[in-house]
Parts: C-alpha cells; sequence; structure tokens
C-alpha cells in the first residue's frame, strides 16, 4: 500500500513508509546505480554511486556548494557552484519529493567520478576473474564512465587470494570496500566476523582474529559482492558466466524451500551453481550455505539406469517385469504398501498415490524422507526434506490418512503385513539394514527412485527417476507455499519425471487415468494457479509418456 | 560377337521426336556459382529451362543469429566473395543505421576507396570469366592481372587479398596504411591500361561480339519487374544506382555517370560493366583527393568501437571495453532496419531486427543476384545451348549471396 509517491526523473513512483529513494525505484524496477546499497541490508552510503539531485522543496533555494573549477583558458581556478548531492540509498522519501538521476547532467558526472575512483587501483584481472560477464564494475563503467582514468601511478598493491575460510577467497585488490560482506556477516548470519582495516586506498576486508569465515552464510557474502573481491572456492574457475543459464529452481535442502536460480552449462547439461532468487515471503534475498552447495545432487548418486535385481536393464523391460510382478494385485490394498517421498514433487507422489489408492486400493501410505537435521532461526529448517508438507497435502486430497514414518513400515513388515511394496524416493530416516533385511522378504518391491539409496538397492525393480532439477514440480515448503521448480536440465541417462514412471506402470497393469501432462497433476492439487507462475515456462515434458512396456 | 540390333525392329530405329533434357551444373564448368540448368531443347533451340539455385546454401542468415554483430561480418565477406569489402560496408552501414551513428568523414571516404577497388575486381571477374567460357583465354589473363594489382593493395590495407573482415561497426578494423594513397595512384593507371588491352582483344573480334550481341536480350520493363538491380538492370537502360538515386557515405560529393544499355543484351551487360570500371577509378581518384591524411578513422564510442590492444592488456578501462564488446557484443537498439547499397551485381539490403542485445534477433540479405536469377529463364528461353554461356556469365551469378 503506497502512502505517497516521489517523482524521479519526472516519473511518479509510489512508496511505502520508510522507503529510501532507491528502494522505491528498485520497486518500480528504475535503475540507480549502487554497489554497496542491497535490498535485503542496511544502507551505509559508502559507495556514493546512488548520488542523486534532489530538488528542494518549492520556495527554497537549491542546496550548493562552492567549488573551484579549473579553467584551462586562464590557466587559473575560478569559483563556481555545486549541487549538494544526496545518496539515494539514505533519502528517505517524502510525499511529492523530485528527484533527478538520469536527467541531471551533475549526477552523471559524480557518477562518472565515482566510477573513475573505484577503477583507480583495479588491477587487470577480467580475464581470470569469475566475476566477469556479470561485475557491476565492468557494467557501469561502460554505462556511466566510459573513459580513462586520469591518474599515471602505479596502483596500490594489496594481498590477493587470500583465503577466509574454506568457502570463500578474498582479493584486496579488486574490492570496492562497499562492506556488503561485513554487513551480510553481522545483519543476516548474526555472526560480525569480517570487518575492515586500514583507510583509504589501503582499505581492506578481514576476518576476526582467531577466526574463520565459516558460518552457514558465508556463500552470501560472495554472493553480494558486487565485484570479484569475493569468490566461492566451489565455482572458482569452474565455469565462465556468459556459458552458463539459469533456470528457476526451488532448494531442495531443508523444509524452507529457498528460490534460487540453478545456473547449468547446457553444453554438458550439468548444474555450478545455486544463486538465491529473491522472494520475501520465503527466503528474502539469501540462502544457507548446505543448500548453495547442494546442486550437485543434480549429477552425484543418481540412480541412472533401470535395475532389475540390481542388475542394469533397458527401462522398458523393467517396466515390464514391475508389472509383472504387480499382476493381478488389483483391490488387494490389504497386501500392499504404498511408500510417498518427502523429497519428490507432489506431483510425483500424486501420481504414485493416486495408483496406490484406486488400482491397488491400499489404505496406508509411508513416507520416506531424509532424517532432520539441524535447524536455525535464519533460513535453516530441521526438516531436512523440501516437500514434506506436500506429501500430507496430497494424502489429504485423495482421502487417506497422513502417511507414516518408515520406523512404522518396518514394524508392519516384521508383522509381514506386506507382500507388496511400491516406493518413491532414495533416502530413509529408519535403521537402513533393519529395513533392508525387512524388505528382502517382499514378494514384489518395486522402487522409483531418483538417486541411488537403500530402498532402490533392496528392490527388485528400481527405476530411475528424473530428479528435482529434470522435471518440473511443485514442492510445498513448511509455511505453506506451494512453489513450481522449473526443469532446467536435461534427464540424465534413462531417468524419467517419476509420475510418468508411475502412470506407465499403471498403464501396464491395464490402469489408466486421463492425466497427460504435469499440469493435469498441479490441478488437482492446486485448482487455481499458483500465486507466482514461473514467468517464463521452461518446456514441457514430453505429453505422452515415451516408454511404453 | 553378334551386333546388338539383331533384335530390333526397323520401326524402333526411327528418329526419337521426344524434346531432348540436357542437364547443365550445378557442377558444369560454365555454372561456375553452382547451379544447375534442365534445359529442353527442341533440335538446337531451348524450349524450356528450369535454374536450380541453392547448391551453396549454408544458412548464413541463421548464422548471424548465433554470435555478435560484428561476428557477422566473416559471412558477409563471402556472400558476394568477388567483391567482399562491398559487403563488409554494406553490412556495417545497416547496423550503424540502426545505432544512428555516422563514421567519420575520413573513413567513408576510405570505406568508398576500398568499395570501389572491390567493383573493380568484382566486374574484372565477370568480364573475364564470361569472355574465358567463350575461349578467349587471354583477356581473362590481362583481367586477372588488374584484379591482382588492386589485390595488392588489399593485402596491404587488410591483411587479407579475398575474405578480409575489415569493416567493423563505426569504422573500419585498421586506419589507412601510409602508403595507402600512393599505392592505389600507382595502381590504377596499369589497371587502365590493362583492361584497355583486354578490351581491345575482344571488341575488334568477330566470334566474341557475335556471341555477345543480341543473345539474352532482357525488356527493360520486365527487368523492371523482377526486381532486377545493378548493371543487369542499367544495361537494360534504367538509370537506378544506388550510388547516385539514394546516396550514402560520400557518393554525394562525387563526379560521376551511371552508363546505361539500350537492348539489355550480353553486349551492354558487358560494356556496362567496362564503363562502370572506368567511373569507379574516377570515383576513387576524387575521393583519394577529398580525403584527408590525418583524424579518426573510428567513431569516438566505447560502446561502440574496441579499445586500442594495448590498452587492453595494460589498463582496466581498456579491459572492461573489450570485454563488454567482445562477450556481450556492440548492444544495438531494439528495432528493425532495411539498409541497402550498391554493390557488385546491384543493390544488397540487409533487413535487420534487433532486440537490444548484442546479437541480431534476424539479419535478412536481400541479394542482388536473386532477383535475377529469376530472369533467366525469359533471356536463355529460344535461345541455343551455347548462348547459355555468355548469357549465364554476363549476370555474374554468386552463389555465395544468391542461396540464403
Amino acid at each position: 500500500m503506497a502512502d505517497g509517491t516521489i517523482k524521479i526523473d519526472g516519473r511518479t513512483v509510489p512508496f511505502e513508509k520508510g522507503d529510501t529513494v532507491i528502494k522505491a525505484a528498485y520497486k518500480a524496477g528504475i535503475d540507480i546505480p549502487h554497489y554497496c546499497w542491497h535490498p535485503g541490508l542496511s544502507a551505509p552510503a559508502n559507495c556514493r554511486m546512488c548520488l542523486v539531485d534532489v530538488e528542494p522543496p518549492p520556495g527554497r533555494p537549491k542546496m550548493q556548494l562552492d567549488v573551484l573549477h579549473w579553467d584551462a583558458q586562464t590557466n587559473d581556478y575560478v569559483v563556481g557552484k555545486k549541487t549538494k548531492l544526496i545518496p539515494a540509498c539514505q533519502q528517505p522519501c517524502a510525499d511529492g519529493m523530485s528527484v533527478l538521476s538520469d536527467s541531471s547532467d551533475e549526477v552523471s558526472q559524480a557518477r562518472k567520478t565515482v566510477q573513475e575512483l573505484l577503477l583507480l587501483n583495479h588491477p587487470v584481472d577480467c580475464p581470470i576473474c569469475d566475476q566477469a560477464g556479470e561485475c557491476d564494475l565492468q557494467d557501469y563503467w561502460l554505462e556511466h564512465d566510459r573513459s580513462k582514468k586520469r591518474m599515471m601511478d602505479e596502483p596500490v598493491h594489496k594481498p590477493k587470494a587470500e583465503v577466509f575460510g574454506e568457502t570463500i577467497v578474498y582479493d584486496a585488490e579488486r574490492c570496492i570496500m562497499c562492506t556488503r560482506c561485513i554487513r551480510v556477516s553481522k545483519e543476516v548470519a548474526k555472526d560480525p566476523v569480517l570487518d575492515m582495516r586500514q583507510r583509504g586506498n589501503r582499505n581492506e576486508i578481514f576476518v576476526a582474529q582467531g577466526r574463520t569465515l565459516d558460518h552457514e552464510y558465508s556463500l552470501m557474502t560472495e554472493h553480494v559482492c558486487p565485484v570479484g573481491a569475493l569468490t566461492s572456492n566451489h565455482f572458482r574457475f569452474k565455469a565462465r558466466v556468459w556459458f552458463l543459464r539459469s533456470g528457476r529452481s526451488v532448494c531442495q535442502g531443508c523444509a524452507t524451500g529457498c528460490n534460487a536460480y540453478l545456473d547449468y552449462d547446457p553444453r554438458d547439461n550439468k548444474p555450478y551453481r545455486y544463486r538465491p532468487r529473491d522472494n520475501e515471503s520465503v527466503n528474502g534475498y539469501w540462502m544457507c550455505d548446505s543448500g548453495m552447495l547442494s546442486y550437485p545432487e543434480a549429477y552425484e548418486g543418481r540412480l541412472e539406469t533401470a535395475l532389475v535385481g540390481g542388475e542394469d536393464s533397458d527401462l522398458a523391460d523393467a517396466l515390464e517385469q514391475a508389472a509383472e510382478k504387480l499382476r493381478g494385485l488389483e483391490s488387494d490394498g490389504a497386501r500392499v504398501a504404498i511408500v510417498l517421498s518427502a523429497q519428490h514433487s507432489c506431483e510425483d507422489n500424486l501420481a504414485l498415490a493416486h495408483v496406490g489408492k484406486a488400482f491397488f486400493g491400499v489404505k496406508d501410505l509411508y513416507v520416506a524422507r531424509r532424517p532432520d537435521g539441524e535447524g536455525d532461526d535464519i533460513l535453516m529448517h530441521a526438516d531436512k526434506n523440501s516437500n514434506s508438507a506436500g506429501v500430507r497435502l496430497v494424502a489429504e486430497k485423495l482421502g487417506l490418512e497422513p502417511p507414516r514414518p518408515m520406523s512404522a513400515l518396518v514394524e508392519a513388515l516384521g508383522k509381514d503385513r506386506y507382500d507388496y511394496i511400491v516406493s518413491l524416493g532414495a533416502e530413509v530416516d529408519c535403521d537402513a539394514s533393519r529395513l533392508k533385511e525387512k524388505l528382502s522378504k517382499l514378494k514384489g518391491f518395486v522402487a522409483l527412485a531418483s538417486h541411488e539409496g537403500p530402498l532402490s538397492k533392496a528392490a527388485h525393480i528400481a527405476l530411475p527417476a528424473a530428479s528435482w532439477a529434470e522435471a518440473a514440480g511443485t514442492y510445498v515448503n513448511a509455511k505453506g507455499h506451494a512453489q513450481l521448480a522449473d526443469k532446467v536440465l536435461v534427464p540424465r541417462g534413462a531417468a524419467h519425471p517419476a509420475w510418468q514412471l508411475v502412470l506407465a506402470l499403471a498403464k501396464a497393469l491395464g490402469f489408466t487415468t486421463d492425466w497427460k501432462k504435469r499440469a493435469d497433476l498441479e490441478g488437482v492439487l492446486f485448482p487455481p494457479a499458483l500465486e507466482e507462475p514461473s514467468a517464463t515456462p521452461a518446456p514441457e515434458a514430453p505429453a505422452t509418456v515415451e516408454v511404453q512396456p | 560377337m553378334e551386333p546388338l540390333d539383331i533384335e530390333l525392329d526397323e520401326g524402333e530405329l526411327e528418329l526419337p521426336n521426344d524434346p531432348m533434357q540436357v542437364n547443365m551444373g550445378p557442377a558444369h564448368p560454365a555454372m561456375h556459382g553452382t547451379v544447375r540448368m534442365v534445359v529442353e531443347l527442341s533440335g538446337e533451340t531451348i524450349t524450356k529451362v528450369d535454374v536450380q539455385i541453392g547448391y551453396l546454401h549454408r544458412g548464413f542468415e541463421k548464422m548471424c543469429e548465433r554470435g555478435t554483430w560484428t561476428q557477422v561480418f566473416p559471412y558477409v565477406d563471402r556472400l558476394n566473395y568477388a567483391s567482399p569489402m562491398l559487403n563488409n560496408v554494406g553490412f556495417a552501414l545497416a547496423v550503424e543505421k540502426m545505432l544512428g551513428v555516422t563514421v567519420p568523414e575520413r573513413c567513408q571516404h576510405y570505406r568508398v576507396v576500398l568499395g570501389e577497388l572491390a567493383r573493380i575486381c568484382d566486374h574484372l571477374v565477370c568480364s573475364g570469366a564470361m569472355a574465358m567460357e567463350l575461349g578467349a583465354f587471354t583477356p581473362f589473363l590481362y583481367f586477372c592481372k588488374a584484379r591482382e594489382l588492386i589485390w595488392d593493395v588489399f593485402e596491404e590495407e587488410t591483411g587479407a587479398r579475398v575474405t578480409h573482415s575489415f569493416g567493423r561497426v563505426g569504422g573500419m578494423a585498421k586506419e589507412p596504411t601510409p602508403a595507402f594513397k600512393e599505392m592505389v595512384r600507382n595502381a590504377l593507371p596499369a589497371v587502365r591500361a590493362l583492361i584497355d588491352d583486354g578490351e581491345k582483344l575482344l571488341l575488334a573480334n568477330r566470334i566474341f561480339l557475335d556471341r555477345i550481341e543480341n543473345v539474352g536480350v532482357m525488356p527493360k520493363d520486365l527487368a523492371v519487374a523482377l526486381g532486377w538491380t545493378g548493371v543487369v538492370l542499367r544495361s537494360t537502360g534504367v538509370p537506378y544506382d544506388v550510388r547516385k538515386v539514394h546516396p550514402y557515405l560520400t557518393y554525394d560529393r562525387y563526379d560521376f555517370d551511371v552508363p546505361v544499355g539500350t537492348r539489355g543484351d550480353n553486349y551492354d551487360r558487358f560494356m556496362c560493366r567496362q564503363e562502370e570500371i572506368r567511373q569507379s577509378t574516377r570515383i576513387i581518384e576524387q575521393a583519394l583527393e577529398q580525403m584527408a591524411d590525418e583524424g579518426p578513422i573510428n567513431i569516438d564510442d566505447p560502446r561502440i568501437v574496441l579499445p586500442p590492444k594495448d590498452e587492453v592488456y595494460s589498463t582496466i578501462e581498456g579491459t572492461i571495453q573489450h570485454f563488454k564488446i567482445v562477450m556481450e557484443g556492440i548492444k544495438v537498439p531494439a528495432g528493425e532496419c532495411y539498409s541497402y547499397t550498391e554493390a557488385g551485381n546491384g543493390e544488397l539490403g540487409f533487413y535487420m531486427v534487433s532486440d537490444g542485445s548484442g546479437t541480431p534477433y534476424r539479419v535478412r540479405i536481400r541479394p542482388p543476384c536473386f532477383a535475377t536469377m529469376q530472369g533467366i529463364e525469359k533471356m536463355i528461353v529460344g535461345g541455343m545451348v551455347p548462348d547459355v554461356v555468355p548469357t549465364f556469365g554476363s549476370v555474374n551469378m554468386i552463389g555465395g549471396e544468391c542461396d540464403h
């Protein structure tokens, strides 16, 4: 709800109480160049890049300073006037305020001079710098400066490749002292482990004595760094950003469901990093380190081929054999258990639960999930599964009891309650060896999994499912936000979206649904469109299941 | 061994009266430029011809959508490879039109000189090859020698003899060499003398004249209707020359004539080319006269023109400028444009769309040859097979620009 409007270069921009000029502009999509300001951090106004000309109230004189201009013709200084410019990141909006940004020559001159100053001691590093291609210094130089610096002296040299911690390497020469990393540590991670020392062009960032940069949000310091001063040990020298493409994903590390961009190289179909995707109602602007470093799960430990009795098999054959195992069990629900997965999308779980209920007539659902871990009061949730709430939602929609934990399945298997299991997911939160022992007595066990794990190993037939990055899917976080993660990568090996595999298996058993594409399943769970539909939807999964038994 | 016709009835020995089909090309010595003509003959007279182009199709327009605007230059070199510099300049002018910039005057004269030199080469190759295909090998060598003199200038200026990739958005790749004017001024008289000599060998030759006069006639109105431009159009009597009608660069400052023909036959096309060569030398002399010896060649805008190499290696500003232009490309404002110049064969047009990024969204070329090839059938039908050779030779079909 707007509390008033200001004018930026004559354009009316609404603001809320407490907004600064730059924040109002940011929300309106107007770019006021800046280095030190970040929407999620406090504003120290130290880079001076966002200086704007705030026009005086009506009837008041313009605030001006006396300055000396060099006059080349008379070879002498002449007294002149200069408008007092105000940093947009610290100037609160007032109703009716008029701000000149791009339209003021004095502002343009100030930006040019600030940019020249920031590059005075900058090393010629672009060819070897990971930031090149997404560096504000590069962008703003071309946009606002476009001239050579006037300083002829040798630039100041400072430490390079200083190790700040396990994740971060610091290059003091590239640093422009915006202090974003200091503020991230202090304000987001609540661990003020970074600070700056020295003054002027000797200025540099340092880690508190006896410490390393080891808090859970250390990669956020690199994420906010507008230049190449902080680089991530995991991304350093691995890829060039102009070769990467971004997909809109959702972090699978815990039940917070942080919005993220998954940056991947389309040439090798491999992800290289996560970047937080701004979402005020979920993760703000941030992600934790364990989430940021979970992108290799898209290719590590994957189940890429179908397994029949532990041996690699053709997917079509495996589906046929799986159907063979489960044939004749229609409405024999008491002997069949369905295991859902808190790490698979709602669509995958819905397909399996629906087939379980409507075809086998099962009453009992179980859920495979990763064991709980550490949580904090910032972003990390103790539930390390991305879709626990989604699984409960699926059961509720189908009118079934909430899924029971795997320990209950172990117990039930101990009483020989089930002869057949169809499971989804890889990891379990119970004693794996005990589970395996019980599972070995089953007559038929079909596991769908994106990764190798106790379930896929124990199964008679394991079918390779697409990972979260390889199929679009909806995930419900702990706060109940249903969020769509786009298809980013091409499925590895023979992997297919799990819901497609489930439907193909059901079809082989003689059970068909009218679900043809992923949106059909999403529509069952979330009748109206999601709050935030993907602006650029990824190519939809093939409408029909290609694998036919 | 028994005679082969032992079992044939007498009736079957009759002469066949079906029209005969003769296939010329795409790899026929007279079909330079990889084009195929399926000719249907009644006796020796051509009754029907099916002209098939596309044998040199490389997906040039699609390739342009991949790299940056600057990376298109090597592709346009290979459009009309007989005069790459004219294509370079044509494309540079098109991008500059979208950017709304004009190169410095010195560069405009420089582009004119290099372009006209390329036009001379283009016409020399066409006329020479046409004569050679009619058996006159000596004039071809004369013309090649003249071209050689011009190529020496190109080699000195651009470092390459054929595919220069010398044009740049906002200027040229390099400044003119200090000896540029002198080299061109020395070369021109020699080129003219060679052309005069070569021409004398042809125009006093009865056989040559008989094979080109009143052969491959194209009426004026049909040429206009088919969208013909360039020499082939002017030979029919239409004085349309982009340089005169819609002057670009500094063409409005030179005194030159547009030669036209009267009948639109092979002779007129040949003679128009020869005269255009002489007019080009006139333009070159005037341009050299007007071109300043000092001054910038490239426009002064770091967003468009690359910095000097030593600055790239030693200053951060130069590195950034280089990086932004090379890795992201010149940002051309979103929009579309049609820009056209007089290339060797006529109006070479570029219709381009930009989405505001550093990569072309669409590059559509309007090659002069493409329109010309529509009219080949009209010129050939009614003639004889030997007429195909000079007629096709005189339109100077270049597969590189035609197939797109």
